[in-house]
């Protein structure tokens, strides 16, 4: 709805949308002694200050009567300054935190850029911290990541797209590219998928994740999250998508491929001969949490002619009084072991140490004296535990943990035929998988030569094409 | 936190996690009809078959204990081992044949009888003079037992070795097996023994257990000493600890060896350690002459010097070295006399070498070879090379020569 010339009937509109806002200020003054006019702005979302000595001072001995709108913008000094000609969008400015002008006898409003909110400062993000390598990490106002992402990439070809997700949040979201190294289609199936999103609100990046994906159903992570900017800038230089949300300090990268989920910023900070020795312990201890405790009990109650004679008669030993079968045994441990993480994870650090002696007792020592669980099998959880953390991601870690389980029942009922079959269905989805249309396995299925030097090994900078990976 | 949402699922998709729990339910229908957990399991470590007087088989078995009453669950916990004995229990079944005798012994056991870690198989004299043929056939029929495992034969009842505990090793078993590997005498697998009893030559060779006599049954141990010669299946002598070490430069399966020699016009000894020896059998035909010629390459570390030579003298070494290829043929002509005129069995695989490379010839004689063997004409060519006579020439520690 176009904005009116009286004041007093936008006025009334205006009154009528907030109404019930006590945090709403409507500002009565008048300008240059004769015209009325109306500050509308957010309590608590604009840099008051400024807007005294900018705006509200120089307008009250403002210009002349009757004044042009370019009249009274000139008489301010703020640097952004726009005008909006309709209802809705004088709401959307005022809602997103600009203070508004209405001039008696203009039927446009001025909206000064002078919102500003507390915000926290850069810190190093604790989920993704590392040894050497910048140590900021994205915060929940967007614009001061997207300005720690262009400090990084001093381009003009680094381009920002932003739209606003979420019919009564209206939250802002950003789409961020390099031009010229991003694949234009993809920008453009980004761009529509996000539009084709309908939801209330987005307080997270995992909101539109879930709405924007390819499989809905895998429970493996098809896009990428980070809280890093160097991460993310490397990423856009290898011609990927990020998308960014207003609020979170978490930011979507897209496409993903299973090996980039399972790649640190310090295998490239590192020497490169590290970096590959730690991306190869990375892929083994993967394979171990998920197969770890399934090879065991599918070896123990199927294969036991498969063990070492010697390690054989030393398990034996060890099961000799152990009530529950291997099976019940690995899902019972495992079980346990899942819930004392989950119990760390969401408590105060001074709690969570007690929680980690209590289930370091009952699960370690107290059960094996009991003779509830026996020693190996304490041995496999505890190695599967240390290798599910080995996941760069928690997002790749999470899938492989539940995973785990299912294999575990099959291993058990099968032995190892059964495991095998699982790891073919887990293997065919991810074959299946595609992330923007790249496949999931990518470079090692399709082969790509050249994309698998950044996978099997770390290869050198200078050896390392990183856009061949588009 | 509120989150109402249209559900995504289409009809067609209702179907997929349906058809997932169908599957699942089928899964659990099965249960878990094959598990054995290793504490359903008696874990046979070695097995014994001796002949009784009624021509059944007697079968022995050594069943590790897992469980043992003074157990405690303090001590299973840090891993240990406690103490040697008692840690196995022999159970003895009398069938008339192997597999009669196996399903006797399931009947007597509470736990499922597992031969998949048997790794030592001990055949009785009796039972070995009688024939393996029959055993044999269940024990590589039989899925489970393995045809890694080691195979002997017992100076006596297989029984009486398997009752040993020697306090070295955990079980019988494992001392055995880990004498065998030592390839200080023989080490036969099954797959070993059945290859040889189906070769061309129908003759092989098993190492013989001993016990040592000593007091009691802490003190007496098993050890491996002789060779025993098997025809047609049938265990048709033994030969002694010498002649044993020439088969295995036959058979090339020497893989250590100390030999000391004497020196001609030198008083005292040399010993020399084997690291590397090679046999190679070359076989020839030579108007209806069968010849093969025996090629025995070794190098050597010369490991004590008691003569008066002096080892940095090139020429020193060479009288060494003629001195231990007289030893080395003196070893394989006994070994081949032994077998070419005393057993008349073709233990080194002759046949086979012949076979090779004359299969025509070899068929047309086939019938034959029990005679054409004993009257095969051996060629030696030893070549024995001293690698390394050490960091010091001559003994210097003996008086005269300071």
């Amino acid at each position: 709805m176009k904005l009116s010339n009286h004041l007093r009937e936008n006025l009334r509109r205006l009154r009528a949308v907030y109404s019930d806002c006590a945090d709403v200020v409507f500002h009565d003054m008048v300008i240059g002694g004769h015209t009325p006019a109306m500050l509308v702005y957010i309590e608590g979302l604009i840099r008051l200050e400024e807007l005294d000595q900018h705006v509200v001072a120089p307008l009250r001995d403002g210009p002349g009567p009757n004044p042009a709108l370019q009249d009274i913008r000139n008489q301010t000094s703020v640097a952004s300054v726009k005008t909006c000609g309709t209802i809705e969008e004088t709401v959307e400015k005022i809602s997103g935190g600009n203070p508004v002008l209405l001039v008696d006898g203009q039927n446009a409003a001025l909206v000064f850029g002078l919102s500003s909110w507390e915000q926290r400062s850069v810190e190093e993000p604790t989920a993704e911290s590392v040894l050497r390598g910048p140590r900021e990490g994205f915060i929940e106002t967007m614009r001061t990541s997207i300005a720690m992402l262009r400090r990084k990439i001093r381009s003009p070809k680094l381009k920002v797209v932003t739209l606003h997700i979420g019919t009564c949040s209206r939250t802002p979201v950003a789409v961020i590219y390099v031009e010229d190294i991003a694949a234009p289609s993809l920008v453009r199936e980004m761009l529509s998928r996000l539009k084709r999103i309908e939801i209330e609100d987005v307080l997270e990046t995992s909101y539109i994740e879930e709405w924007i994906e390819d499989n809905r159903y895998s429970p493996f992570p098809q896009m990428l999250s980070t809280e890093r900017p160097d991460v993310a800038s490397a990423y856009l230089m290898e011609g990927r998508v990020v998308v960014m949300v207003d609020g979170t300090p978490t930011v979507l990268v897209a496409p993903a491929t299973f090996f980039s989920l399972l790649q640190t910023p310090e295998d490239y900070y590192e020497r490169y001969v590290v970096g590959t020795a730690i991306r190869w312990l990375r892929y083994f201890f993967l394979a171990i949490s998920l197969l770890g405790p399934s090879l065991y009990v599918a070896v123990v109650s199927f294969h036991q002619e498969m063990i070492p004679t010697t390690l054989m008669l030393t398990m034996a030993r060890s099961r000799e009084q152990i009530p529950f079968s291997a099976l019940m045994e690995a899902i019972l441990m495992e079980t346990m072991f899942e819930a004392l993480r989950e119990a760390g994870a969401r408590l105060p650090k001074q709690i969570g140490s007690a929680v980690s002696i209590v289930g370091a007792l009952v699960i370690g020592q107290a059960a094996i004296s009991a003779g509830i669980v026996s020693a190996p099998m304490v041995m496999v959880v505890a190695i599967t535990g240390i290798a599910s953390f080995m996941a760069p991601r928690f997002t790749i870690g999470i899938p492989i943990r539940l995973l785990r389980f299912p294999i575990m029942f099959l291993a058990g009922m099968m032995g190892l035929l059964g495991m095998i079959l699982g790891v073919i269905v887990i293997l065919n989805h991810l074959l299946n998988l595609r992330s923007f249309g790249v496949p999931y396995m990518t470079p090692l299925a399709p082969m790509q030569s050249r994309g698998l030097k950044d996978v099997l090994w770390r290869a050198p900078h200078w050896m390392l094409n990183r856009r061949a990976k588009r | 936190m509120r989150r109402k949402r249209t559900s995504m699922l289409a009809n067609g998709r209702r179907t997929a996690p349906a058809l997932l729990s169908l599957f699942v339910c089928a899964l659990l229908l099965s249960g878990c009809w094959n598990s054995r957990e290793v504490n359903d399991l008696a874990i046979i470590t070695a097995a014994g078959l001796d002949l009784n007087e009624d021509g059944h088989i007697e079968l022995s078995v050594k069943i590790y204990l897992t469980s043992s009453s003074s157990d405690s669950a303090g001590s299973q916990m840090s891993g240990a081992p406690d103490g040697n004995k008692g840690t196995s229990v022999i159970r003895t079944v009398t069938g008339i044949n192997m597999a009669d005798a196996a399903s006797r012994l399931q009947k007597m056991m509470s736990r499922r009888v597992f031969w998949g870690q048997a790794d030592v198989f001990l055949f009785g004299e009796r039972m070995a003079r009688a024939g393996l043929e029959a055993p044999m056939d269940f024990l590589m029929r039989h899925i489970a037992s393995r045809e890694r495992a080691h195979v002997f034969v017992c100076d006596g009842p297989a029984k009486n070795v398997l009752l040993l505990s020697p306090s070295i090793e955990r079980s019988v078993a494992d001392a055995l097996v880990h004498m065998a590997e030592q390839q200080t005498g023989l080490n036969i697998t099954m797959m070993d023994l059945a290859q040889m009893l189906i070769s061309k030559s129908k003759a092989a060779v098993l190492p013989i257990v001993l016990i040592t006599s000593g007091q009691g049954e802490q003190e007496s141990f098993p050890y491996i000493q002789g060779v025993a010669a098997i025809k047609n299946g049938r265990m048709i002598g033994r030969v002694n600890e010498d002649v044993t070490r020439g088969i295995m430069w036959l058979r090339n399966e020497i893989r250590q060896a100390t030999v000391t020699v004497s020196p001609e016009q030198s008083d005292g000894y040399v010993s020399l350690h084997l690291h590397r020896s090679q046999t190679r059998l070359i076989p020839k035909i030579e108007g209806g002459r069968w010849i093969m010629t025996v090629r025995i390459t070794g190098q050597d570390d010369i490991v004590e010097n008691t003569s008066d030579l002096d080892l940095s003298v090139p020429d020193h070494i060479g009288k060494v070295e003629k001195e231990l290829e007289k030893v080395v043929n003196t070893r394989v002509k006994i070994a081949l006399e032994q077998a070419q005129k005393e057993l008349k069995a073709d233990i080194f695989q002759f046949a086979d070498t012949f076979y090779r490379k004359y299969p025509k010839i070899w068929e047309a004689n086939a019938d034959r070879w029990d005679e054409i063997f004993p009257e095969v004409e051996v060629r030696l060519e030893t070549d024995m090379r001293i690698a390394r006579p050490g960091l010091i020439g001559k003994n210097f520690f003996r008086q005269e020569q300071r």
